[in-house]
């Protein structure tokens, strides 16, 4: 029998997501297992977040994908989710005596899955998604949730108005309290936008996740079908709203973007906090080696590189090598990544043990388009190699290897 | 059969000054983020021994806090696994005190050996650092029906002398030990074999021999068991012909940590992974203007000014216009702007302020104790 110790509040995490706008980076892994901020996976700043916040209790929603995320969260130890009581589980879809069916929607997961959530019997259950990068104390969100005796209470972030009607937007009077959700409305009335966490009393969730699964035109999911139907029966939903850093990380310029975020001092994400860690499972390897001829500037390196090149405005992650006169500049080599003599690397994501051959030339700026100051960012895909002398131009995206010169 | 391993953590012939007041050797960071047992405990565990037995004597307590429940180590098992043997305030004898020796050491820890299942026992040392194949050790010992095997090496890694205080050991043409010297002097290293600190030994005759050794008031494993006995047991000597480190003085632990900077040394040395504990940090920032040439860098750092042919452990600061040559920084230290530092070695939580200048030579390092701030 699993001894379930009553909690006040445990956490859903919604990692089943493909993430297809991220296209080849999420080819073999789920979104929230891509590897970010040079040691960490996505999936660890809501874990983290979770144990910094007094959470111990967490369900991982896995479906697609679900063997690196698997194998990276193992028995929670990295975040101290190894417990006798609680701890982290892996939910992935199950077969029951009548059969069995894959998740359907946000809302059919947490459905599916609601005899987990009952076993601790918590007063309140915290939604989380895998596919953000923030530190926000969860506890404090409940603080205000048990303040407001809210049915639901939203975290809400303000993103600047042109960039509104991206997102789902709730329109909250002066109490917080929401009277109307807009999903990525083309005119938006605020700029609050939901950032997918929610905290719900158990109750009411199971009331609405039961009434959802009831309804055959619903798409069982939490922005589109469950809120929507809470608002209309006059719930208690309040927006609570989070002063700080917070980034989707859904397409591959937004996952650059937030890469580079760590690199400027002058953007409220900084990992080095004591306080606030960011836990991830480590890689084991020996501290970085910098060679006789390096150079470096502005970048984040971790454990096991060999940096014997050039690299600035780059994030190097564990195990990467990067050659003698190779430049590496406002790149991301994910782990394992290896760059030979004399290869460049501008502006692009290199995924996973994907190699570049000695004078390999990846991204490079030929001529600056008139008018045109948005670098398209090129994407090397896992375990591909860039033969040498090969030219990947830049804003392309490559999944298979190149032996031989490509043609300028 | 399973092995036992038997970890001393402290060492009788080191003189490591201010290095090892506050701590016991094995304790004592290596290549950065490592501590020295690391290499050792990785090296059982690597070779599938995970039954392993840390004999503490003194200052252990930086020993504790680094090595916990094992965990790191893939050490917390129901079968073996780690248990670090700190030595009991009132032992049997009702002696206080130190142990008078390593078999005093063993004899107060035996109910511990007794208990564990493995039946073959490697003994080892922390102040010499290898990579050696320890199941490849256990088979030749038991091919070679031989009581206890020793293990020893003939070079020594660009040192020219045989270290003090180890034992200097002479095998006859059978390769079986009949004599053993304790090294006094600066010996020449040539074709001289000495003991690297490691024994396999069946537990059963271990146990014997330390429970007659303690009877006859005799202490010390080197001296009153190996060579004592050398004519009644059969020692056969193993030859260890890889590369090794041997950490006892200032000199030698700088030495040992520069060896790590050279590409061929170090793929040897991490071809197998060393586990350590985790610590969360970040990965290290290089900040604009920085300059680091042919050097160990940690997680946790953040490098503003130059490092040159140094090794710097975890979460270490370097200021702008500081310059950093050959040494060896431990964790937790700032080194703040405008400081030349050149053959020094900084204990952890150390604070260099600004514009400070300190250099030592290669054969005596400056050593600047924990936590000190200058």
């Amino acid at each position: 029998m699993i001894c379930g110790q009553k909690k006040e509040m445990i956490a859903m995490l919604l990692a089943g997501g493909q993430g297809s706008r991220l296209g080849i980076l999420t080819q073999d892994v789920a979104k929230p297992a891509v590897p970010f901020g040079g040691k960490y996976r996505i999936i660890d700043f809501p874990l983290s977040n979770c144990t910094n916040s007094g959470i111990d209790t967490i369900g991982v929603l896995t479906q697609y994908r679900p063997l690196e995320l698997n194998a990276h969260i193992g028995s929670g130890q990295p975040w101290d989710l190894d417990r006798l009581y609680g701890g982290v589980f892996i939910l992935p879809p199950y077969m029951g005596g009548k059969g069995g069916e894959w998740y359907s929607g946000t809302a059919n997961a947490i459905y599916q899955n609601m005899n987990f959530i009952d076993l601790y019997n918590p007063q309140y259950v915290l939604i989380l998604s895998g596919d953000h990068v923030y530190k926000m104390n969860y506890d404090l969100m409940l603080d205000f949730h048990k303040h407001k005796n809210a049915d639901c209470t939203i975290a809400v972030i303000k993103v600047p108005w042109e960039e509104a009607s991206r997102f789902g937007v709730m329109n909250a009077d002066e109490d917080s309290r929401i009277f109307e959700f807009e999903e990525k409305p083309q005119e938006p009335k605020s700029n609050l936008a939901s950032m997918g966490v929610y905290i719900f009393r158990w109750k009411k969730l199971k009331e609405y996740l039961i009434k959802d699964e009831e309804d055959e035109n619903s798409d069982n999911d939490f922005g589109k079908n469950l809120i929507p139907q809470m608002l209309k029966a006059c719930e208690k939903l309040y927006a609570y709203e989070f002063k700080g850093y917070w980034k989707d990380v859904g397409t591959i310029a937004s996952l650059w973007e937030a890469n580079m975020d760590i690199l400027d001092p002058n953007v409220p994400i900084e990992l080095d906090d004591p306080p606030w860690r960011i836990y991830s499972r480590s890689s084991n390897m020996p501290p970085q080696y910098i060679g006789e001829n390096a150079v470096l500037s502005n970048s984040s390196i971790a454990d096991g590189c060999n940096v014997e090149g050039k690299v600035e405005n780059s994030i190097l992650f564990p195990g990467v090598t990067v050659g003698k006169d190779a430049v590496v500049s406002n790149s991301i080599l994910m782990p394992g990544v290896s760059v030979s003599e004399d290869a460049l690397i501008e502006y692009a994501i290199v995924a996973e043990n994907a190699r570049i051959c000695k004078s390999a030339r990846v991204g490079e700026w030929k001529k600056p388009e008139i008018g045109k100051q948005h670098r398209e960012i090129t994407v090397i895909g896992g375990s591909v190699t860039i033969g040498e002398r090969a030219v990947v131009p830049a804003g392309t995206t490559i999944d298979e290897s190149i032996i031989e010169e490509v043609g300028e | 059969m399973s092995i036992l391993g038997i970890v001393f953590s402290y060492s009788e012939r080191e003189n490591l000054r201010e290095l090892t007041r506050l701590r016991t050797i094995a304790s004592l960071p290596m290549a950065g983020k490592y501590r020295i047992i690391d290499f050792l405990i990785s090296n059982f565990v690597n070779d599938d021994i995970y039954d392993i037995a840390v004999i503490a004597r003194d200052n252990y307590h930086s020993l504790m806090d680094h090595l916990g429940a094992g965990m790191e180590w893939d050490l917390i098992r129901k079968r073996g696994g780690l248990r670090v043997l700190t030595p009991y305030a009132k032992s049997e004898s009702g002696r206080d005190g130190l142990y008078r020796g390593s078999v005093e050491a063993l004899s107060n820890n035996m109910h511990s050996f007794r208990r564990s299942m493995g039946d073959l026992v490697i003994m080892a040392e922390a102040s010499i650092l290898y990579s050696i194949d320890f199941n490849h050790l256990a088979k030749t010992h038991l091919n070679s029906n031989a009581d206890i095997t020793a293990v020893y090496t003939k070079q020594l890694n660009g040192h020219p002398t045989v270290p003090m205080g180890v034992a200097v050991m002479h095998f006859n043409e059978n390769n079986r030990l009949y004599d053993l010297n304790i090294n006094k002097d600066d010996m020449s290293a040539q074709d001289v074999c000495w003991s690297i600190g490691v024994f396999v030994i069946k537990k059963s005759l271990l146990m014997s021999l330390v429970a007659d050794a303690m009877a006859f008031g005799k202490y010390d494993f080197l001296e009153d068991i190996i060579k004592r006995l050398s004519n009644r047991l059969d020692i056969q000597g193993y030859e260890y012909k890889g590369h090794l480190l041997e950490v006892s003085s200032v000199a030698g632990y700088m030495k040992a940590n520069m060896n790590f900077l050279n590409a061929n040394f170090r793929n040897r040395a991490f071809h197998r992974p060393i586990y350590t504990k985790s610590k969360d940090s970040v990965p290290a920032r290089y900040c604009k203007g920085c300059c680091v040439k042919n050097s160990i860098i940690s997680d946790g750092c953040r490098i503003e000014g130059t490092v040159i042919n140094s090794v710097i452990s975890r979460n270490v600061f370097i200021g702008k216009d500081s310059i950093v040559k050959n040494s060896v920084i431990m964790q937790n230290t700032e080194i703040m702007q405008g400081v030349s530092l050149d053959n020094v070695i900084l204990d952890k939580d150390v604070i260099v302020r600004e514009n400070r200048q300190l250099s030592g030579h290669e054969t005596y390092p400056v050593v600047v104790e924990k936590a000190s701030i200058i």
